[in-house]
């Protein structure tokens, strides 16, 4: 997968997606969400218009990029097949997510978001102008 | 095909899926599915089967009159995917633990899955998937 970042709106990094997240590379996805964050940025948007396929390993990256742009850490991916116990947060319960736009999700992503749930969880915009105006 | 169970195998597992899955005659969404399906077990055996170390992981599709059948077999311990908790896609996202969610998608995407432990050791797990296009019994 090819990962190009756009810094030219001031505080918003767009993250362009290409090619395939999965196991093996979702760890660099938040790692990168993590060093923006750690610069400044406070929301993200990520163009998954040029995303073939996402794994539900892509599922816990945007989980991640979301709890980190909610200004928390991210969890541990190994410690959820360990120990269940939940991600303990002050977040608002429930509450929809505002710092993590993603752009353009294609036929195969959006039915992974759908099936896990996250449809509805993250907004999703049509375009990255979209994304950055709101 | 085999390969050696480590994530950094899965786009060449995917691609040999989605080359066999079309060649058996299975339409672009249902291959994805297929795709999808496979791409989240192998990365199950990959990380925690194996635990990152690696070992043989055996992939293999077929048709039979419904559909598309695959076999996944590997030598690490014996686990069987019916015990895995279930898992809430309903959940809010920030009450989500990590990770569970590889076995809801397999679940969700197939027909029939089934496990069975190996004689020898390992594991062997069957996943039925009906497709249009290679129904009827042609």
């Amino acid at each position: 997968m090819n990962t190009t970042v756009d810094l030219s709106t001031p505080g918003v990094p767009v993250v362009a997606l290409d090619g395939e997240l999965d196991a093996s590379n979702y760890r660099a996805l938040i790692a990168l969400g993590q060093q923006l964050y750690a610069d400044g940025a406070r929301r993200l948007v990520l163009d998954m218009s040029a995303l073939s396929y996402m794994a539900s390993s892509g599922i816990v990256a945007l989980h991640s990029l979301a709890l980190v742009f909610g200004g928390h850490e991210p969890p541990d991916p190994e410690a959820g097949w360990q120990a269940i116990h939940e991600v303990s947060t002050d977040v608002a319960q429930g509450g929809p997510v505002d710092h993590l736009r993603l752009v353009s999700p294609g036929p195969a992503v959006a039915r992974t978001l759908e099936r896990t749930g996250l449809t509805g969880m993250l907004p999703v915009f049509e375009s990255r102008e979209a994304a950055l105006a709101g | 095909m085999r390969c050696g169970g480590d994530v950094a195998e899965l786009a060449g597992v995917r691609a040999f899926v989605r080359r066999s899955a079309a060649a058996l005659g299975a339409d672009g969404a249902a291959t994805e599915d297929i795709v999808q399906a496979v791409d989240e077990w192998v990365t199950n055996v990959a990380l925690h089967g194996y635990r990152g170390a690696g070992g043989p992981v055996e992939v293999e599709l077929a048709r039979d009159e419904a559909g598309i059948v695959v076999r996944i077999r590997d030598h690490a311990p014996v686990f069987d995917p019916a015990a895995a908790p279930p898992f809430d896609p309903s959940m809010p996202l920030e009450r989500r633990r990590p990770g569970g969610m590889g076995i809801h998608l397999v679940r969700e995407i197939t027909d029939r899955f089934t496990h069975r432990p190996l004689p020898g050791g390992g594991n062997e797990v069957t996943m039925h998937l009906a497709t249009d296009s290679t129904g009827g019994g042609a």
